[in-house]
């Protein structure tokens, strides 16, 4: 297919495929039929205005939203209606949202191990593992015992993030997870997902960070009202986009390439 | 005017009984009326319509009529519709429990609708079911939220418990004005009603206070 042209790490399985995926809210059709493909260890940044249906796919691509038309498969099989096959789906995939929604009365630990024992049921000191393992591994291992409310914003959604990584899914779902932030703390959360991406998690981000998507982004796709007008590999997008809305989106960002 | 304030004294055994009574009363209906509360709130909530409408109904009712009345009907009509006759103390414990649970009930709901919708989402996401998201993440958060308000339900619940004096219970108001009528020493048996009162609810409404600072969740 065109889409996996010059994709670099194209050669990897298909682990999402959007087709034709239609979103109403109403009379506003939030998502017009959209085509992607996520392939694995791939980072695919969704850019674009507000409004424009990147976050509305995202939350389509975990079944928070229904769709109601066109097709999303994952991993190989289409995302079930089935309630509980849906749920089984959701622990593959880690979600770190806009607002963080850290659970407020759980301390960063209890936070990580939440999922894991509720959800996974796996063992006591397991989900204690795992909870210690993934706060070290986005560097707030000596904030275990506090709650959200002791700590800064691009902390908690670190711990976001770990939480996520705690049920060791197969593609983290990232929904503008810097928009909320003070911009000196939105580098310690792009530091984090850039060293995710690294260790070949794959991600899909919607995000207004262009130099993170030019330069952690394996593929960009760029929304306008509810369709991708132009996506490609980001030397397509950032130097030599095909498409006047994509040159005018980024002209109104100021991006000068 | 002369007092004689030996009276209250004299009467210490009984005042002392009736004030259990009042604690008994206070804590029975408490023990009854919060988890009745969260059920009828979880039922308006969550539940099929025909049931959802019938918790409306059951908590709109009781919310809007006078405490008194519905002493008396628990009273007069109670034993009539479920066939058995019941002491003075479990008539008003039912009265009491009644009104309560209505009011707990508006308290939970207000404490469930008000955690955000990204708190389920975020539960959701990590792969929990909606029974999961409200029994981990939803329900834990709201009772944090009201506690401080059921705290002081629980004040006035305190006080109202005095109502079912009119049904004879046994409690507080009911003795010390039983002894009053037999000693005709009005004030002195008012006051000492009063002191009562104002002393166990004092260090209850402190508490109240307590609870509102320990266990106020920050965001």
């Amino acid at each position: 297919m065109s889409v996996s042209v010059g994709r670099a790490k194209g050669a990897g399985a298909k682990i999402i495929r959007y087709r034709g995926v239609v979103k109403r809210y109403g009379d506003f059709q939030a998502l017009a039929g959209v085509d992607l493909d996520v392939h694995a260890g791939e980072v695919v940044c969704l850019i674009g205005p507000s409004g424009s249906g990147k976050s509305t796919l995202l939350r389509c691509t975990n079944g928070l939203e229904s769709i109601e038309g066109g097709d999303i498969e994952f991993e190989g099989a289409l995302l079930p209606k089935d309630e509980r096959a849906l749920r089984a789906v959701r622990t593959r995939m880690g979600m770190v949202f806009q607002s963080f929604e850290l659970f407020p009365h759980l301390t960063a630990h209890e936070n990580v191990a939440e999922g894991p024992r509720t959800v996974l049921r796996v063992k006591l000191t397991e989900a204690d593992r795992r909870a210690a393992a993934m706060l070290a591994k986005v560097g707030l291992a000596e904030k275990a015992p506090n709650y959200p409310s002791a700590l800064s914003g691009g902390q908690q959604q670190r711990v976001a993030i770990a939480r996520a990584l705690a049920m060791e899914p197969d593609v983290m779902l990232f929904d503008e997870p810097t928009s909320a932030l003070d911009p000196e703390t939105i580098g310690e959360v792009l530091n984090v997902m850039k060293a995710l991406a690294d260790e070949g998690m794959t991600m899909v981000v919607v995000t207004h960070e262009m130099t993170f998507a030019r330069r952690v982004g394996d593929w960009v796709a760029v929304f306008d009202a509810g369709r991708i007008v132009e996506q490609g590999p980001p030397r397509q997008i950032f130097d030599a986009p095909t498409t006047e809305r994509t040159r005018d989106f980024l002209g109104h960002l100021g991006w000068t390439g | 005017m002369t007092f004689d304030w030996s009276v209250v004294w004299q009467h210490r055994g009984e005042l002392f009984a009736a004030t259990g009574t009042t604690i008994l009363l206070t804590v029975a209906t408490m023990a009854i009326a919060v988890p009745c509360g969260i059920v009828v709130a979880a039922l308006r909530l969550y539940a099929w319509a025909p049931v959802r409408v019938t918790a409306t109904a059951y908590v709109e009712l009781f919310r809007n009529l006078p405490l008194i009345l519905v002493v008396f009907w628990a009273f007069y009509v109670l034993p009539i519709l479920i066939g058995v006759g019941l002491s003075p103390l479990a008539t008003g414990l039912a009265a009491l429990a009644l009104n309560v649970t209505a009011y707990n009930a508006e308290t939970f709901r207000a404490g469930l609708n008000s955690i955000r919708r990204g708190q389920v989402e975020a539960a959701m996401a990590l792969g929990m079911s909606r029974t999961q998201a409200l029994r981990r993440v939803v329900v834990p958060q709201a009772l944090r939220r009201v506690l401080p308000v059921l705290a002081s339900t629980w004040v006035s619940l305190f006080k109202d418990t005095s109502l079912v004096s009119v049904i004879a219970v046994t409690e507080l108001a009911y003795v010390a004005m039983q002894i009053r009528a037999q000693t005709f020493r009005v004030l002195e048996m008012l006051t000492a009603m009063a002191a009562i009162y104002w002393l166990l609810g004092y260090p209850q409404a402190k508490l109240v206070d307590w609870i509102q600072r320990r266990y106020a969740v920050t965001e």
